[in-house]
């Protein structure tokens, strides 16, 4: 049986949970409605108290629109998370908090943190199963982008060589992300520092030249304007990790004694399973810290994971009592109606005739505000999406899935088979007494 | 089809008490009958008994089905099929049109009814000199209100027609037009009426007028139509 389901596609799964779900809903309504037509007496309903039916809509929309909302904008949060840090297997960095030097060298958030010197950057980059070694220096920024000293290496791994005019080749030149608005053949002076604290004339008389573009990533990295290491170090006075008589050569090897330091070296290992050895060889107390991204985003995401259960059991809650306010507000709303369901009795109609035209004014109402409740939810996802993606650089994308279809379509269910309450009340009434009032 | 009335020791209790007592009471198919009384005498209660509403002991006969012995959702199917029902404050769905207000009963009805309920709606608010269109019957005059609910209770072809005051909630020249078309209609068709009502004018055009007071009938006027 097991082996049946897991056979199946994705999708059907998730039809056929979405049927399931649904069943309750068709049932009852295939009992109630078969032979009947009672749309135009829910149409009279829907009419009679709009402004509370609307009222009705807007709370079972915007329940269902929080909890809907809130699963959207999460997965879009880590699905954006884990791409941008996808091309980061390893970061090897002076010890310190995981998170932090995440956060700087991965998603380049700015922090002051310690750096990695010659002789620990030498022992990582000619490590036999280390492909690439990237040093990462940040510290300035441009019109409030990053500025990020690498090697040309990383930039071509990072951007799979997709770039637009060339890689850098020589100290002052500069590959723009691709949402740095720099063309080709601009120049530009980086600033000291990120942010309101940054300091324009720092580096006056430093002149960069833009000579590529990367394409977009989805990630912070679409705002960093990336130069040659030896460039961020030059313009603070620093060595440029090469001895003088090698002239203007820029990229590994670099001399250890020459080497000014660096906050984070990215490793690319030759092969996967390398990066686990790499791991545990460059975890030296005292010296250096290796981590895998992954590995920390899968913490974060397990609080995150922590905070959307707190939040999916406020939304629960949200949306039962709001289940009940629809509940109370049919009872009430039939009651008003009484005497008009009293005279269907009298005029020959069946008992369920009268269950179906309260039951489908219920569920119009749900199937409305669920509707409206998915458009709500994917509308609030989409925007903090944008808020996220603009406040972080990475890319956020809101999309509704079946699983949060499904949980409307649960919803929705559940209080189809509650609405049969009023319907059934309705008709323990008395007829007589009903139209006597 | 009309049905011939026939009732044999009717009584109507609540609890211990007994709100309608009726011995021997019988009319034949077609007659127009009225029921008058004083407020609380039992008139409505006594309608309510022959339409089926209320559960009822001793015999009451709608031709050869005894609403007495019937569970209340074979009376319901009863009602459907044979009785046309119209009440004081006339319970129309404001919301719809007067043809949807009258054709009502083919919302459960079988989709072979469906037809010919619509159209003798439409053809009884032509007969009736209702307005039709679009509007909602929400804003129509009383008058042409109670005539979208007679086109209602006649929609089904009823033999029976129960009315509770139909002319109550109209003006003197609104309830005389509805009288003088209601009575021919009924005439024309054959049609068993029975009517509570305070109109002295309705029920001067009726074949026989009962009188109830205190849960029994206490005159049986036999009053001949004008």
């Amino acid at each position: 049986m097991r082996d049946s389901w897991d056979s199946l596609p994705v999708l059907a799964q998730d039809l056929i949970i979405a049927g399931a779900l649904l069943l309750p809903l068709l049932v009852i309504g295939g009992i109630l409605l078969r032979g009947f037509r009672p749309l135009p007496l829910v149409r009279a309903l829907m009419w009679r108290f709009r402004w509370a039916n609307l009222l009705f809509v807007l709370l079972i929309a915007v329940s269902t629109g929080m909890g809907i909302g809130l699963i959207a904008q999460e997965r879009g949060l880590r699905t954006g998370s884990a791409q941008a840090a996808e091309k980061f297997d390893l970061v090897v960095t002076a010890p310190g908090s995981e998170l932090t030097m995440m956060l700087a060298a991965v998603f380049l958030q700015p922090s002051a943190v310690p750096l990695l010197d010659g002789a620990a950057y030498d022992r990582i980059a000619n490590h036999p199963q280390v492909q690439i070694a990237a040093p990462i220096a940040f510290g300035d920024s441009h019109d409030g982008a990053p500025v990020v000293g690498t090697i040309a290496e990383f930039v071509t791994y990072l951007s799979d060589g997709q770039i637009e005019g060339r890689i850098f080749a020589r100290s002052g030149e500069a590959v723009v992300g691709a949402a740095i608005d720099l063309r080709i053949g601009d120049r530009f002076t980086p600033a000291h520092g990120r942010g309101s604290g940054a300091d324009a004339e720092a580096h006056d008389g430093v002149g960069i030249e833009v000579v590529g573009r990367m394409a977009r990533s989805g990630s912070p990295w679409d705002r960093a304007i990336l130069i040659p290491v030896e460039t961020v170090w030059e313009v603070h006075g620093l060595a440029n990790g090469h001895p003088f008589e090698d002239g203007d050569r820029i990229g590994p090897p670099f001399t250890p004694e020459l080497f000014p330091g660096t906050p984070a070296v990215i490793v690319h290992a030759g092969e996967l399973w390398a990066n686990y050895a790499l791991r545990s060889e460059f975890t030296v107390a005292g010296e250096t810290m290796a981590f895998f991204p992954g590995t920390v985003l899968a913490d974060l995401y397990r609080v995150m994971g922590d905070v959307r259960q707190a939040m999916s059991v406020m939304s629960i809650v949200t949306q039962v009592l709001v289940a009940a306010s629809v509940l109370l507000g049919l009872f009430i709303l039939t009651r008003l109606f009484q005497r008009q369901l009293a005279m269907l009795r009298a005029l020959g109609a069946p008992r369920r005739f009268v269950m179906a035209v309260v039951w489908g004014y219920g569920v119009t109402l749900l199937v409305a505000g669920t509707m409206l409740g998915l458009a709500f939810g994917y509308a609030a996802a989409l925007v903090l999406s944008r808020i996220v993606t603009h406040r972080t650089d990475v890319l956020v994308t809101a999309t509704i899935t079946w699983a949060e279809v499904n949980l409307a379509l649960g919803f929705l269910s559940a209080m189809s088979v509650l609405s049969l309450v009023p319907a059934l009340v309705v008709l323990t009434r008395p007829v007589v007494e009903n139209l006597r009032q | 089809m009309a049905l011939p009335l026939e009732i044999k020791d009717l009584e109507v209790r609540a609890g211990t008490r007994t709100l309608l007592k009726v011995g021997d009471l019988s009319a034949p198919a077609g007659a127009l009958i009225g029921i008058r009384g004083p407020s609380g005498a039992g008139k409505s209660t006594f309608l309510h008994a022959l339409s089926g509403l209320i559960e009822v002991r001793g015999r009451l006969c709608w031709g050869e089905v005894d609403l007495a012995r019937l569970r209340p959702e074979r009376r319901t199917a009863f009602r459907a099929h044979n009785m046309g029902l119209i009440f004081q404050d006339f319970l129309l769905f404001e919301e719809l049109s007067p043809q949807a207000n009258a054709g009502l009963s083919g919302l459960f009805r079988t989709r072979h009814d469906r037809a010919p309920i619509a159209t003798r709606a439409a053809e009884g608010l032509a007969r009736l000199g209702v307005p039709q269109g679009n509007r909602t019957v929400g804003s129509f005059s009383g008058g042409e209100r109670q005539r979208v609910a007679i086109a209602r209770a006649l929609a089904t072809d009823p033999g029976l027609l129960l009315a509770d005051e139909p002319t109550a909630s109209l003006d003197r020249r609104a309830a005389d037009a509805l009288i003088e078309d209601l009575t021919g209609l009924l005439r024309a068709g054959g049609k068993t009426l029975i009517a509570v009502s305070h109109d002295a004018h309705l029920l001067e055009r009726l074949d026989r007028v009962l009188t109830i007071e205190d849960g029994k009938v206490t005159d049986d006027t036999g009053v001949q139509a004008a």
